[in-house]
This record gives structure tokens, C-alpha cells and sequence, in this order.
């Protein structure tokens, strides 16, 4: 939004947490929904620990040797560094908490009990559901994408399974805690009791996965990674690779797109069809793709409203004409990194964008 | 029982397959009154998608439709009728929220885009939820669900190592199932200011914008340094020592994420069963997983948490991605049949009377079953 408008969180103030011996995949999370409240105008206040956030100092990294990870997960906050360890860093934590909305914080933290007490309502990030009884047990992004069943539906049946790009654990659980959070302060300025918000990132990674759960209730069987027998494959072009997938009525015209005869053949005409004679399909359809480049594909596509997906890689997506129409990488004027290209939180608000603020510095 | 955060909300949902009937599930939940609106010539894709068999009433059996539509009132009303239009107009006056995810310009067309409901109620928040965003060149591109995992960049940064770059595949359709936990927060961020201001506002979400967003590093990363190169590492993770699948005595995998190096794991695993090897590496303090897949997730209630709940009919559903007050949720109402409150809602809301009712009944313009043939 403009300089002049005011953002919709403004007048709420929020504590983020981060202690010391806390898992990564625990502060991604938190920290994400911090930045999301954030860049919406929330005052976010970061406690860091003597040393700082431990993701200050994981990759990718900036050529300055910067985190990438920190200055995009930390956008718009302040930040103030305590020891939670000693008495004084506890008190002072305590009065922010008074005059405070909602404190993010992770399950571990060593003042997570005193944190659920306060005036200030707590959203809590856990890696486990409270059933578990696992409050200790040790945790990364990958076992909860395991344990959440994401992991056995990508890549092929005989190989091992594979996760997905980039923090999805973990942002999810931002993206959530995010709601959450919302809520409460929804309840809080209607003047009514905001209920304590608990998110775990292995509930979180199940309910985006309910797809497995819903097929083998179903029917006994659980959808699984199904590779190079999925109607939806990868095929090369010219300058990379297409991701092609359509739905059952958009079959008619990828026939029509593809222009080989044989697509007609009955082998072909229905989704259980075309699964059972998936080798043969892609035989017939890949060679189509090999003279062609992503856009080209892309356009030839669109054009008969088949959804065929160039891949485009993070750094290709800097100058996607979509992304740059809509302008949804900001330019954050670092006072010590220069310019910083950031994508901006995915949502206009009649027709604005929201500008992050740089990434707190190390108080010292 | 504490008031619900979105008590006295009411929402208008033209949500269809998960990307927009999620957000407004996620909103139900929170207490809002939902009035999902579909048509006899249109239904929920969902509908159809969860098709098991042709006997009369399928339209009401599907699986997915009812995993994602529990909590909400449902409406059958023709979009394209004038009649139906104007039913639509009167209920957005007594609505807080509206909710689409339908092709750019479809609503405007009818004469229920933005512009014209805002009209009608400036404190209208307007949730457009589109593949690319309401501006742009693409902003009539068609995706559906992976197409967003090639075009988001996700693809890209995964694989096995070395090899083509791969999707989340339809089963998962990862893209369009991130965009309602985000989008319900917006949709709330906008109720207060509404509250507030008394001006509502139009949120523009783009579902490829919010998959790209969870690549924020490496998009910044690869802006700095276009030297960058990001490949695919199959499970490895930067700064990370040790991490991959590993497959164990009983043909199962489970997951290991390890900060020193763990030499022999692949003969460990493979002289254990799977359930061996977890408890042996918990022990020794290593994150560790079984892969599991939908029917365990369904057999361990423990883990599930308060992800699934079963409605009134006994049935399984969606249930929450966090709990409140250490809880999750009650169905209140099972998935609407087509149709199935479309009288009572115009009775009591709008304060038809059964002659009018009736009109539009036999005009086609409210229907319980689908006008489609075969599908």
C-alpha cells in the first residue's frame, strides 16, 4: 500500500519469541507469521537470543554472506535481543507481554509456560499434536513430511520417496499460524476472549495432505507416488522441461492441441484409459514438445485452455512478465545490503501491494 | 463456550474444488455462517470429480466435496438468470464476505463482480482467488492444481539429484491447498478493518503468487547472485550434514534428517524393520519418520489430531490445521446436498414466500439436481 494509507494491522502489537536451542523447522515457521503480520503494519517485535536468531546465519546466503532466508523471513519487524536464561531478560519480556496482543512462540521455548499466561494471546508452534506426547522428540521439515504422508506421493513407486522444494513444512505452519493469529486479534478487538491458538507443523503437512487420507477411506487404498505411470508427467522441450496435466474435460482439446491421429485411438478415450496406456500416450504426445520452447508450449496451450505448466526455475521467475505486470517483487533499500528483491505477500488489497520494511540488524 | 472469532460473519461462497471452498470451510470453522452458492448447470467440480456411481443422487456422494464443504449452508441458484442474479444482489446486501475462485470476468459478466456488489454493500470484502491474479497478461491462463508447482518455481527445486524436475502430482496438487491458509487470515485481516472503517475492500489473490511466495530465499538469493545455480538435490537440504530416505527390512522408508555425518545408515535400515530402525535413531537423537501413507495416517488418531473429524452422518472429514483452546472442531452440519438450503435460506433471510419460492422453482432458477447430463 502507499505511504499515506494506513495498513490494516497498525494498531496491534505483536511479540515473537525466538529462544535459544530451538529446531529450525519451529523458527521458520513462527518467523514467517511474524512477517506476514508485519509487512500487513502489525509492530512485531522480534526477541532474539544473546548471539541472535540462529537463522541469521543459515543458508542461502546473499554474496555479503548475508541469510537469504533471515532478511525475507524478517521484513518489517524490530527486533531486541534478551537473555530469557537470566531474571532480567525474563522481566522485561514480561512487561512487553502486558502491552502486547498476541506472542508467537515455539512448543520448546524455556518460557513457554509462562508465555501461555500472559494478557498477550499466544500462538503456539509445535512440531507434533499434543496426543503425541512429544514435546522433546527431535524434528526437521523432511520426518514431518514423512510423518504427514507428503513424502510417499512424490517421485516413482520403486524409488525413494522425495520431498518437495523449498520450506513447505514449515511455511505452511507460518501460513497458518498466520490465521490463527488473525482470529485472535479478530476476537480481542470484538471484545471477546481470543481462544489460544495451537498449531503443530505435523497436523498442518496432514491436513494439506487430506487427499490421502480421504482416498484410502474411501477406498481401502492410499493414493501414492505413482511417477512414470501418473497421466501428469514431465516432458523436455526445447529450452527446459513442461509439466503437462489438464483435467478429464480438457482431454478433447489437448487431442486437438497435439494434432497426432493416434490420439484418437479408444486406447486413449477415458482417464482409467489413458493410465492404463500411459507409455504408449507419452510416445505419441512427447515428441510435439521437443521443438518448442516453455513459452511457446505455454502459448500454443493457453490459447486452446489446456493448463500445460512450463517449469521456470526461482531466478526465472525474477523476469516472468506476469510477475513483473504486477509488480510482486519488491525492492527493499537495505541500509547496509542495497536493493533487495523480495516477492511481496500474495495478495493486492484494491489493486496495492504491501511493501516490506528491511529486516532488523543485529542490536548490539 | 467462548463466541466464536467469526460469529455473526456470513459469507457467500462461490468456492469451488479446494482453493476457494477451503478458504471459506476455514471461516466456517472460525464461526462464520456460510452459504455456498452453486448452480444445477454448474456444480462444485468436486461433485463430479468424487463420481463412484450413476445412481440417482451421486452428485451428493463425493468424498472430496464432502471432506471440504461440511459447515456450510448450500444453494443451488442459475447464475445466468436475471431472477437468479437478483437473488444473488440481495443476498451480498446481507453478507459480509464474498468468496470466488471462478475464471477471471465470470461473476462481472452476471453482474456480481465487485464493482456491482460493492455497490450494494460498501462493507462487502471481496475475495477473488484466481491462478494469476485479477491484472496481467495471464490473467485468463487456465492452471490446474500441478500447473502451479511447474509455473511457481517448487518444480524446479525438486527431483532426484541430477534428473528432470518433478510435480506434486494429482493427488496432492500442492499449490492448491497452501492458498486457504493464507487467504482465510487475509479475509479475517479485512473483516476488522471493514468493522472498523465500514469500507470493505476487493483482496486480489494469486494462487501462483502464493506458491512462488514459500521460494522467497531462493528468489532473493538468485536476484543477488545470478550465478546462483539451484539444482535438484533429490532430499539433500543445504547446510544440512545428512538427510535422505532410507529403505528398511519391511520394504518400508523412513526419513532421516541428521546434523554429523551417520556412515552405514543405508545397511542399518536395511537390516531392521522400519518401525526398528525409528525407535533405534530416536534414541540415538536423530530426527527420524516413517513414510507414511494415507491408511496409517488414518490408523494413527494420534498423529492425526484434530485434522479429522467425522460429521453427523458418521462420516470422515476435514477437520482443523490448528486447534483453539487446545481443540479442534465439532461438525455442526455435514456437506449440503445440491440445493439442499436454498428454500429456507431465501425464507429466512430474504423473507420469500412459498408462492415466490415456487416461481422460481418451476422457472429452473433454484434446482436440487443437476441439469448436466452424464458427466
Amino acid at each position: 500500500m502507499g505511504a499515506t494509507d494506513l495498513l490494516p494491522l497498525q494498531r496491534f502489537s505483536v511479540i515473537e519469541v525466538n529462544d535459544r536451542d530451538i529446531p529450525q523447522c519451529l523458527r521458520l515457521a513462527t518467523s514467517l507469521a511474524g512477517k506476514i503480520a508485519a509487512d500487513l503494519g502489525a509492530d512485531v517485535l522480534k526477541i532474539e537470543p544473546p548471539g541472535g536468531d540462529p537463522v541469521r546465519r543459515a543458508p542461502p546466503f546473499l554474496p555479503h554472506g548475508e541469510s537469504a532466508l533471515f532478511q525475507f523471513l524478517n521484513t518489517s519487524k524490530r527486533s531486541l535481543v534478551l537473555d530469557l536464561a537470566s531474571d532480567a531478560g525474563r522481566v522485561t519480556l514480561g512487561k512487553l507481554l502486558d502491552a502486547a496482543d498476541a506472542v508467537l512462540f515455539e512448543e520448546p521455548a524455556s518460557v513457554a509456560a509462562e508465555l501461555r499466561i500472559k494478557h498477550a494471546t499466544p500462538i503456539e508452534i509445535a512440531a507434533f499434536p499434543v496426543e503425541m506426547k512429544a514435546t522433546t522428540r527431535p524434528a526437521s521439515e523432511f520426518t514431518i513430511l514423512a510423518l504427514g504422508g507428503l513424502l510417499h506421493m512424490v517421485g516413482e513407486p520403486e524409488r525413494k520417496p522425495l520431498k518437495l522444494g523449498g520450506h513447505q513444512a514449515s511455511y505452511a505452519a507460518g501460513l497458518t499460524a498466520f490465521t490463527g493469529l488473525a482470529a485472535a486479534l479478530a476476537a480481542r478487538e470484538a471484545g471477546r476472549t481470543a481462544s489460544a491458538v495451537r498449531i503443530s507443523l505435523a497436523e498442518v503437512m496432514q491436513w494439506v495432505n487430506w487427499k490421502a487420507a480421504s482416498g484410502a477411506d474411501a477406498t481401502g487404498v492410499s493414493p501414492g507416488r505413482e511417477g512414470k505411470r501418473s497421466e501428469f508427467q514431465i516432458v523436455p522441450c526445447r529450452d527446459g522441461y513442461v509439466a503437462i496435466v489438464y483435467t478429464v474435460t480438457q482431454w478433447p482439446a489437448v487431442r486437438t492441441l497435439i494434432g497426432d491421429p493416434r490420439l484418437d485411438d479408444r486406447k486413449f478415450t477415458t482417464r482409467a484409459d489413458r493410465r492404463r496406456n500411459v507409455t504408449e500416450l507419452y510416445e505419441v504426445i512427447r515428441p510435439w514438445f521437443a521443438d518448442k520452447t516453455r513459452l511457446e508450449v505455454q502459448a500454443l496451450a493457453q490459447a486452446r485452455g489446456v493448463p500445460f505448466g512450463p517449469i521456470f526455475s526461482p531466478a526465472e521467475l525474477l523476469e516472468t512478465e506476469q510477475y513483473v505486470a504486477r509488480s510482486f517483487f519488491a525492492e527493499v533499500a537495505h541500509p547496509r545490503l542495497g536493493t533487495l528483491r523480495l516477492p511481496q505477500l500474495p495478495v493486492q488489497w484494491n489493486g496495492q501491494s504491501f511493501a516490506p520494511r528491511p529486516a532488523p540488524e543485529l542490536p548490539t | 463456550m467462548t463466541v466464536r472469532p467469526l460469529s455473526g460473519v456470513r459469507v457467500l461462497d462461490f468456492g469451488l474444488l479446494t482453493a476457494g471452498a477451503n478458504t471459506s470451510a476455514m471461516l466456517a470453522d472460525l464461526g462464520a455462517e456460510v452459504f455456498k452458492i452453486e448452480s444445477g448447470a454448474y456444480l462444485d467440480p468436486f461433485r463430479v470429480v468424487g463420481k463412484s456411481d450413476n445412481a440417482d443422487g451421486w452428485w451428493n456422494r463425493s468424498p472430496q466435496f464432502r471432506f471440504t464443504n461440511r459447515n456450510k449452508r448450500g444453494l443451488a441458484l442459475n447464475l445466468k438468470d436475471p431472477r437468479g442474479q437478483h437473488v444473488i444482489r440481495a443476498l451480498a446486501a446481507q453478507c459480509d464476505v464474498v468468496v470466488e475462485n471462478f475464471r477471471r470476468g465470470v461473476l462481472d459478466r452476471a453482474g456480481l463482480g465487485y464493482r456491482e456488489l460493492s455497490a450494494i454493500n460498501p462493507g462487502i470484502v471481496f475475495a477473488a482467488i484466481s491462478s494469476q491474479g485479477d491484472t496481467g497478461p495471464e490473467r485468463m491462463n487456465v492452471s490446474f492444481g500441478s500447473t502451479l508447482d511447474a509455473t511457481s518455481g517448487i518444480a524446479a527445486l525438486t527431483g532426484y539429484e541430477g534428473e528432470e524436475p518433478r510435480i506434486s502430482g494429482m493427488d496432492v496438487n500442492y499449490p492448491d491447498q497452501i492458498v486457504s491458509l493464507f487467504a482465510a487470515g487475509m479475509v479475517i485481516t479485512a473483516i476488522m478493518e471493514a468493522r472498523r472503517s465500514g469500507k470493505g475492500c476487493f483482496l486480489d489473490f494469486s494462487q501462483r503468487e502464493v506458491a512462488s511466495f514459500t521460494l522467497g530465499e531462493e528468489i532473493l538469493a538468485s536476484a543477488c547472485d545470478p550465478k546462483r545455480t539451484e539444482a535438484r538435490r533429490g532430499n539433500a537440504a543445504e547446510g544440512v550434514t545428512q538427510q535422505d530416505a532410507y529403505r528398511c527390512r519391511d520394504g518400508r522408508w523412513i526419513a532421516v534428517t541428521s546434523e554429523s555425518a551417520q556412515p552405514g545408515l543405508l545397511a542399518f535400515c536395511a537390516g531392521r524393520t522400519s518401525a526398528e530402525a525409528v525407535a533405534e535413531l530416536l534414541a540415538r537423537g536423530l530426527a527420524v519418520a516413517p513414510c507414511n501413507d494415507g491408511n496409517d495416517l488414518l490408523r494413527d488418531t494420534a498423529l492425526a489430531g484434530v485434522t479429522l473429524v467425522r460429521d453427523e452422518k458418521g462420516q470422515l472429514v476435514k477437520g482443523l490445521p490448528y486447534r483453539l483452546d487446545g481443540r479442534g472442531i465439532t461438525i455442526e452440519r455435514a456437506a449440503p446436498d445440491l440445493g439442499q438450503h436454498t428454500e429456507e435460506v431465501l425464507r429466512n433471510l430474504l423473507g420469500y414466500d412459498e408462492a415466490k419460492l415456487e416461481e422460481l422453482a418451476k422457472a429452473g432458477v433454484t434446482s436440487v439436481t443437476p441439469d448436466v447430463g452424464d458427466v
